[in-house]
């Protein structure tokens, strides 16, 4: 199972060398290869330059901060996982992170076991992404049509781009239809995220896929929510 | 955004304490007046003979008088607030800046542990590792010395070790070593002059001093660090001018970098880690040498000069040598 994801390219930005170097040394031993960037501005440098599988970004960090860093891989490709590390405890910069583009956040201090397994779930779901979008690139319903590839949508005649986040909590729930899928099962295998964390995440990304596709939003069609469990989405 | 808050409501609550004061003030007047008039209306009446002498005006300029001493007392107690709201946001920050340095190494220094007690670390790499803990922890230590030792008093009983040194061969030194400790190459760093005078000094002391300029020099340039230093002696001091091609201070951030707690913020380069407390102590270890230390900056983006001048040996009084080395 861990094979598929050895092999996988890791930049690593982190400007902290000991740090650097510690996590380098471990993502080398899982069997991923690593490139370190030191600030900023070495991570949009590289990033240009070569490709990679995933992000692993620091905050703080000289000359371009983390956030900015973010917003700029997400202008130009849409779907590279970016995992953000930063030391401060605030829920502000969690939030502003996960806006800016970041799919997952880790708070320093962290165990290294924890990060690796994030990195590894990261991954997996890109895979999962990739694979289901390459079998079913385009999907209809009603008056609306998804491209998962290049995330461009149409609704009656409207064009809208979702992000990352929306298309993969659009994908899962296309690949649950008609099914009851709860807001636990939605963080843990969209979002990754711990589910005792927010909840009302969810909520927030079901009522803008509701505002992009629904005829009505406030009687919603598709997205219809589940008392007490969570959300189904049903085409008839 | 909250600090602007509270502002805001002080500033209202001043506002109206003052609102009040003077609508008590134009009562006061007010019921003064009248009753003046009225006594008059009816003193007139009962007995013409009765003069209003300048007893009667008593009350009324003692109460103008507490009216617009209590105003006065409202303005300055919200000055004084103001004063301690703004320390008490340096505050904040600083406590931001020094969880964050304080975090980051020891979690480095975790990580290794994690790592050596989970992997089979060739021998190699666990030497590579442990040199990388040994760093972290005197990152550490450097740290918690710095919040430790940042009043005045403590300064102070830092600088204790006085001792008569040759000003070239221990400034020289102290420089390299701090160079080399934050990794500027020998081509980046220039020292002219050979001034043959002593100075009485606390090499400990010192090497904070230079440190801090070195580190300074490094996380303020944009670049790789340029550092120029010169020495220069005349019988009473000795100067030394040390000057980096950093990002450079504006008029206004000058005056300010020696405070407690400030520090500056520049757009190009952002995130910069510090306490806010390396300069604030520079200056005062210089002070407890009798010397000064002065900035100049072209403005931004032309470099930073620190002018330190110490008095040489032979100029301080002997009294002063007396409790510099503490000799009978």
């Amino acid at each position: 199972m861990m094979e598929e994801y050895k092999r996988s390219k890791i930049l690593l930005v982190e400007d902290e060398e000991t740090l650097a170097v510690g996590l380098e040394y471990n993502l080398v031993e899982e069997g991923f290869i690593v490139n370190w960037a030191k600030n900023g501005r070495e991570a949009v440098d590289f990033f240009e330059k070569g490709k990679f599988d995933l992000i692993i970004l620091d905050i703080m960090l000289p000359y371009i901060n983390g956030f900015e860093v973010a917003e700029r891989i997400r202008k130009s490709d849409p779907h590279i996982p970016i995992l953000m590390l930063t030391a401060k405890t605030e829920s502000n910069d969690k939030v502003k992170g996960l806006e800016k583009g970041a799919d997952d956040y880790l708070t320093k201090p962290f165990h290294l076991q924890e990060l690796l397994l994030r990195v590894k779930g990261m991954l997996k779901r890109k895979s999962w992404y990739k694979s289901a979008s390459e079998k079913q690139p385009v999907y209809k319903f009603g008056s609306n049509q998804i491209n998962f590839e290049s995330l461009k949508c149409l609704h009656n005649r409207d064009e809208i781009r979702l992000t990352p986040q929306e298309a993969m909590l659009m994908k899962y729930l296309v690949e649950h239809i008609g099914e009851i899928v709860t807001r636990k099962e939605l963080l843990e295998n969209v979002w990754h995220l711990n589910p005792e964390v927010e909840t009302r995440t969810v909520d927030i990304f079901i009522a803008r896929l509701r505002k992009y596709f629904e005829p009505d939003p406030s009687n919603p069609i598709y997205f219809k929510s589940i008392r007490g469990a969570g959300y189904s989405f049903e085409v008839k | 955004m909250r600090g602007k808050h509270s502002l805001f409501y002080h500033i209202l609550i001043f506002i109206i304490a003052q609102l009040v004061w003077l609508s008590l003030l134009g009562i006061w007047i007010y019921w003064y007046v009248s009753n003046y008039i009225v006594f008059e209306k009816v003193g007139d009446q009962v007995s013409p003979q009765l003069v209003y002498d300048v007893q009667n005006a008593l009350p009324f300029i003692l109460g103008l008088i507490l009216l617009i001493g209590l105003s006065f007392i409202t303005s300055l107690i919200f000055r004084h607030l103001n004063v301690q709201l703004r320390l008490t946001k340096l505050y904040d920050n600083f406590i931001g800046n020094v969880t964050h340095e304080l975090k980051s190494p020891l979690f480095s220094i975790q990580l290794y542990l994690e790592t050596l007690k989970q992997r089979d670390v060739p021998a190699e790499k666990r030497k590579e590792f442990i040199d990388m803990m040994v760093k972290d922890a005197d990152r550490l230590q450097s740290l918690i010395n710095t919040i430790l030792e940042i009043s005045a008093q403590e300064t102070k009983k830092l600088a204790q070790d006085y001792r008569v040194y040759k000003a070239e061969i221990m400034v020289k030194e102290l420089i390299n070593e701090a160079c080399e400790k934050f990794r500027v190459t020998k081509e980046n760093l220039q020292i002219t002059g050979s001034p043959s005078c002593e100075i009485v000094a606390s090499r400990d002391a010192l090497k904070i001093v230079f440190d801090n300029l070195v580190d300074n020099a490094v996380k303020y340039s944009t670049t790789e660090a340029k550092i120029a230093a010169s020495l220069i002696c005349n019988s009473k001091k000795v100067t030394i001018s040390f000057i980096d091609l950093g990002i450079g201070i504006n008029a206004k951030e000058q005056k300010k970098i020696f405070n407690k707690f400030y520090r500056i913020y520049n757009k190009e380069i952002p995130n910069v880690k510090g306490t806010g407390l390396g300069l604030y102590r520079v200056k005062e270890i210089i002070k407890a040498h009798d010397g000064k230390i002065l900035v100049y900056s072209e403005g931004e983006g032309r470099g930073t000069t620190f002018k330190i001048e110490l008095p040489t040996y032979s100029s301080i009084s002997k009294r002063r040598l007396k409790k510099f080395l503490k000799t009978e």
